[in-house]
């Protein structure tokens, strides 16, 4: 799984967002890091519906404009929680390589 | 005409790149965003959003369906690679072309200059018009059998039989004397041409390719009109 996938689908994992807070909220769980642009969301957005790993929950008229909110499907919540597993794992056993008595590596 | 009828504008020319399904599904909503990231006063579409909005225009145009099986999928990458080939075989042509100009002199000593000039003409030309567009036709393909078009892959097999006779017809002539990187070339396409037809002809990409019952040019005697 890409990393800009895993943070959209981080940003929905707690609660059904529109596509501006998915942006600020990628930006806010990466540290700054990883600044999503609306053209790049969006094309993610949609694959991710066709995949049927995220929906549309609801569906506002803001300003005369359409907001759509999105949140995570069963499976979407399960790939997550996989891809979770399997990055904690990588980190647990690169951690406890780097320093073997317990401690932290700095 | 303000600032953000001015910047609206600009996205709404970007956003005309991408497929009309998905600006019927997402046009409104992805320029809504657009415009609140927009910094205040912008009033015109940054290089960097551009760049973003068309590659994303092109991921969406490039994006397979879910339910293309996985040999249609490996079929139009083959297609795909089969475009570079044809850019391939241009740059060799051009390469080889005075290669080409000595080995037709030394068949045929007894040309005339005009003669001459002819046969090279008649050798060259061909290849260095024709593959830009043969590339064309191949990226068309990908795109119709990509998407389960029944008549692209009855158009890519066509293609398939009237190129293999086409090399063939070279081979008979004794093009291979002229310039063995051209040959090696052509026999490379020829093989990502037969693997791909291979592949969407198998019995997993069948389903997928359906006729369009309302197509009249595939209907069959005795089918309801």
């Amino acid at each position: 799984m890409q990393e800009a996938t895993f943070l959209i689908l981080t940003a929905l994992a707690a609660d059904s967002q529109h596509g501006y807070g998915i942006l600020a909220d990628v930006s806010q769980i990466s540290g700054g890091r990883v600044r999503l642009r609306p053209g790049t969301l969006y094309t993610a957005l949609d694959r991710l519906r066709g995949d049927g790993l995220i929906m549309v929950d609801r569906e506002e008229i803001v300003e005369g404009r359409l907001r759509r909110y999105y949140r995570l499907t069963g499976e979407g919540g399960e790939r997550l929680a996989a891809e979770a597993a399997r990055l904690q794992a990588n980190a647990h056993a690169a951690l406890s390589r780097l320093n073997p008595a317990g401690g932290m590596a700095t | 005409m303000n600032d953000r009828e001015g910047l609206e504008r600009g996205y709404r020319r970007l956003l005309a790149c991408y497929p009309r399904e998905f600006r019927r599904e997402n046009g409104e909503e992805l320029l809504g965003v657009l415009l609140s990231s927009a910094a205040g006063g912008q009033r015109r579409v940054g290089l960097a959003e551009a760049a973003d909005l068309i590659r994303g225009a092109l991921r969406a145009r490039l994006r397979l369906p879910r339910q293309c099986p996985p040999t249609v999928r490996a079929a139009v990458r083959l297609m795909y690679a089969g475009a570079v080939l044809e850019f391939g075989i241009l740059v060799t042509v051009i390469l080889t072309e005075s290669s080409v100009r000595s080995a037709i002199l030394a068949r045929y000593p007894g040309l005339t200059a005009a003669q001459w000039h002819a046969v090279v003409l008649a050798h060259l030309v061909p290849d260095e018009i024709g593959a830009p567009v043969v590339a064309g036709v191949w990226l068309w393909m990908a795109w119709a059998n990509g998407r389960g078009r029944y008549w692209g892959r009855v158009v890519f097999a066509a293609i398939f039989g009237l190129s293999t006779l086409s090399m063939l017809s070279a081979l008979s002539e004794g093009a291979v004397t002229f310039a063995p990187a051209d040959l090696l070339a052509g026999a490379a396409i020829w093989v990502v041409h037969a693997t791909a037809v291979l592949l969407i002809f198998s019995r997993p990409s069948a389903r997928f390719f359906r006729p369009n019952p309302n197509a009249r040019f595939f209907r069959v005697a005795g089918s309801p009109q």
